[in-house]
């Protein structure tokens, strides 16, 4: 996983998610959930919540994105960190430490995060990790 | 001075009297029927919401413009939400502000911005009201079910790309 700074980040980035970012929502599990697309600046960029899905799905796949895309890393890194005992990290300023988000890794740079609730975590995070294959 | 101040004191509170005497505050109207009475609906589908912030970007990229476009449902709760490549960042929270406002208080939110103009500063007292157009509520079979708001350009561009939004859905 790409843990260096983005060389061009901001627009760059975010146009980069964007263009291809719409197609890489997909339902291949017909699950209902709010899926987030976020920019490497942890900016939303792009949200769906599917009909039956709650407002908490939207505010939760939204904060999943970000501490994946701000983070670089997947959330479930840092929720087995503190299911290690590592409890110290619930200080750690804004993150979701929840299974279901993950980084946006182009050439080795992270651009943005996605982020899904609605099933559970395990799940959530297929349906991203398909969304992210989609773009290819 | 004390004895000239507390004449002027006195009469300008005659004069305030005497002016409040002539024009009835406003304010005091009690008008029959409520206003905005519009009942709350089923909340909007995901495909009639993706389909107003669809049309909403294809008015805003025929004009050249860079919005931010957010759909909430009947209880101002985000259904879907897009950024145009190059919109300002600052109208992501504004674009779904603008769309709740118009939810929760069943109006346009140019209502707000047209009370402040007015001089009924009050208005910015009430809670989490945006006194911006650009937030519209979608009214479908005279009920409301969802609403939209636009940010990143002036008010005047948000609301054009706004309708083109809001009509689609109707």
């Amino acid at each position: 996983m790409a843990r260096r700074t983005a060389q061009r980040p901001g627009h760059a980035a975010g146009a980069r998610i964007s263009r291809n970012g719409r197609e890489g929502i997909s339902y291949p599990f017909n699950w209902i959930v709010a899926i987030a697309i976020l920019d490497d600046g942890g900016h939303l960029l792009h949200l769906i919540r599917m009909d039956g899905a709650s407002p908490f799905n939207a505010r939760a796949a939204i904060a999943k994105g970000k501490t994946a895309a701000e983070t670089r890393r997947s959330t479930l890194v840092w929720e087995e960190r503190i299911k290690a005992g590592r409890n110290s990290m619930l200080g750690m300023p804004g993150i979701t430490p929840v299974q279901g988000g993950l980084p946006i890794v182009v050439d080795n740079v992270c651009v943005g995060g996605i982020g899904a609730s609605g099933v559970q975590s395990h799940e959530d995070e297929q349906i991203i990790a398909a969304g992210i294959k989609a773009l290819g | 001075m004390k004895h000239v101040r507390a004449v002027l004191a006195s009469a300008s509170l005659a004069l305030a009297t005497c002016a409040m005497a002539q024009q009835p505050n406003p304010m005091d109207n009690v008008p029959d029927k409520m206003p905005n009475d519009i009942p709350y609906g089923t909340p909007i589908s995901l495909d009639k919401a993706q389909a107003a912030i669809s049309a909403a970007i294809a008015e805003s990229k025929k004009r050249g413009w860079k919005l931010n476009v957010a759909m909430v449902d009947s209880g101002g709760r985000l259904v879907a939400f897009a950024r145009m490549d190059g919109a300002q960042l600052g109208s992501i929270a504004i674009s779904e502000h603008k769309a709740r406002a118009a939810a929760m208080y069943r109006r346009e939110t140019k209502a707000f911005e047209a009370g402040v103009q007015g001089g009924n500063n009050y208005l910015l007292t009430l809670d989490d009201v945006i006194a911006s157009r650009g937030g519209i509520p979608i009214v479908v079979n005279g009920q409301l079910i969802g609403a939209i708001g636009c940010s990143g350009g002036t008010g005047s561009q948000d609301e054009v790309v706004c309708k083109a939004g809001a009509e689609s859905v109707k």
